[in-house]
């Protein structure tokens, strides 16, 4: 594994006007790690994967990605978000809503071409999608749907790939299906997951990223079982858990 | 009465084209603000001695941007202030009908449009605003595919969600202008969403949406062309009443459907 930095977040404090949702950031992510990100609602992860592609821009501090700034590099991340903003009877098939991942890397006008056709069906391939290509998107089950939308995070041919929960509404057996695919991608893609099921996925991550206003990493190889119940614990809990740790692992 | 039928027909492309869009975007309503306003565009241009469709087609493209611009920036009172400028743009228009002088222009027209009074020019118009629409609709397929569907997704891949948002609008305001000389502004709505909506609970897809949409539309003009022209009824009405008994019968026979 080559260690360059894909992401690096120096000195970053964020808020909305008010009160300081992020604080003091400092995170390096590498090529090809896979990154589990954990923290309460409203600890400021989606913020700050927000800052990351570029949406918002941070009050203070420095954001780079793949070396420039958010803005520069949003095409070559693949996103899936959490919750799917779109309507499930809108008129498209799976074919469609994958070649979506496609803008910003195709020709700005005209229809999708033969390349972005041909990334769309690898896409589909690797998540064993193909065979769903041409059932409109109202038709799939919850895990057929969370598979759909990482073929579209995975057609612009990403470097990094940012996953918010993308297990929230599946089972156990899709969920376990779900990251040994994100591990195999994971072979040529960063990948940071958004979950709260941060025992289930030490597996498969190299690093838990702890959010709660501050930013704390462990590698996986520390995570005992006192820490998970931690990050499982209550809010009051994982402040506590951040106290505990402010001297030693921040990265 | 041909060039009732061909003015029927260019009209559904772009209401087949853009009334999808419309419906699955679920904009109806900023469309409709978009064409009661219109009048005042249409009541200037009557009282300047100039063809009442220049004015249409100015005021829609005004009101398209004002009102695109409201939806993105006033978020809260959007339903309010697209109410007011729907009022406010029908009051200009009638304040300005009144006041030209000379023959007093059946207002009919203008709210309830007539099919059967339309010239060889407005044909021109109708034909030319299609061809506009179209050449954009093609050229920024995927755009308006990913900004209908997913706009946040859309965003993150770098589209400029706004501008083609406001594009879309334009869009809208083409069309409409085109509408109003079939069936006048106050049946706008129905007939650019109506041919949509029953087309789309048939299709799985906005591109045969499109289609199957142009194709209801053309049924929808000619059929209540057809139906109006013996008792002499007037078109505009009888084509929107063809259109909305279709729909509901079809919603009728969807549901009914999935239930068997």
């Amino acid at each position: 594994m080559s260690m360059d930095s894909v992401i690096k977040i120096k000195d970053l404090h964020f808020s909305y006007g008010g009160p300081k949702i992020l604080e003091n950031i400092e995170l390096d992510i590498h090529r090809n790690e896979f990154i589990g990100m954990v923290g309460p609602n409203g600890s400021g992860k989606t913020t700050l994967l927000k800052i990351i592609m570029g949406v918002l821009t941070p009050d203070k501090g420095s954001v780079k990605v793949l070396g420039t700034p958010p803005s520069h590099s949003v095409k070559e991340i693949g996103y899936m978000p959490q919750l799917t903003p779109f309507s499930r009877d809108f008129p498209i098939s799976v074919e469609e809503v994958v070649l979506m991942g496609r803008l910003g890397k195709t020709s700005s006008i005209g229809f999708f071409n033969k390349a972005d056709k041909r990334a769309a069906e690898k896409a589909m391939n690797d998540v064993e999608v193909l065979d769903l290509r041409k059932r409109a998107i109202g038709s799939l089950s919850g895990g057929q749907l969370q598979r759909v939308l990482i073929a579209r995070a995975l057609t612009c041919e990403p470097q990094i790939m940012i996953l918010d929960e993308p297990t929230a509404n599946v089972d156990m057996k899709v969920e376990k299906d779900i990251f040994d695919l994100l591990k195999q991608l994971n072979e040529n893609v960063t990948i940071i997951v958004v979950t709260h099921d941060i025992g289930f996925i030490s597996q498969y991550i190299d690093r838990v990223a702890c959010i709660n206003r501050t930013l704390i990493c462990h590698p996986t190889s520390e995570l005992t079982g006192e820490t998970i119940e931690n990050m499982y614990g209550t809010h009051m809990h994982m402040v506590h858990h951040h106290h505990e740790h402010e001297e030693g692992n921040k990265l | 009465m041909q060039n009732a039928i061909i003015g029927g027909i260019l009209a559904s492309v772009a209401c087949g084209v853009v009334g999808s869009y419309v419906v699955v975007k679920r904009i109806g309503y900023l469309a409709g603000g978009i064409a009661h306003s219109v009048l005042g565009g249409m009541g200037i241009a009557y009282y300047l001695g100039r063809p009442p469709i220049e004015g249409a087609l100015v005021a829609a493209l005004v009101f398209a941007v004002i009102l695109g611009w409201v939806s993105l920036r006033m978020q809260q009172q959007e339903d309010t202030v697209i109410g007011a400028l729907w009022a406010g743009g029908m009051a200009v228009g009638i304040l300005f009908i009144s006041q030209t002088p000379g023959y007093n222009v059946d207002l009919m027209s203008f709210l309830f449009g007539n099919i059967l009074m339309i010239s060889s020019d407005d044909l021109f118009w109708i034909a030319g605003l299609d061809v506009l629409i179209l050449l954009i609709v093609f050229l920024f397929y995927k755009q308006f595919l990913a900004v209908s569907f997913d706009e946040e997704f859309a965003r993150l891949r770098g589209i400029p969600v706004e501008r083609f948002y406001l594009l879309f609008l334009v869009l809208v305001a083409l069309t409409v202008v085109i509408l109003i000389q079939i069936v006048g502004l106050i049946l706008v709505i129905a007939l650019l969403t109506l041919p949509a909506a029953v087309s789309g609970l048939y299709v799985r897809s906005l591109n045969l949406m499109m289609l199957l949409a142009t194709l209801l539309g053309v049924a929808f003009t000619t059929g209540g062309l057809a139906i109006s022209y013996q008792p002499d009824l007037p078109p505009g009405p009888t084509i929107i009443l063809v259109a909305g008994a279709f729909y509901l019968l079809s919603l009728f026979i969807t549901r009914f459907w999935k239930k068997a």
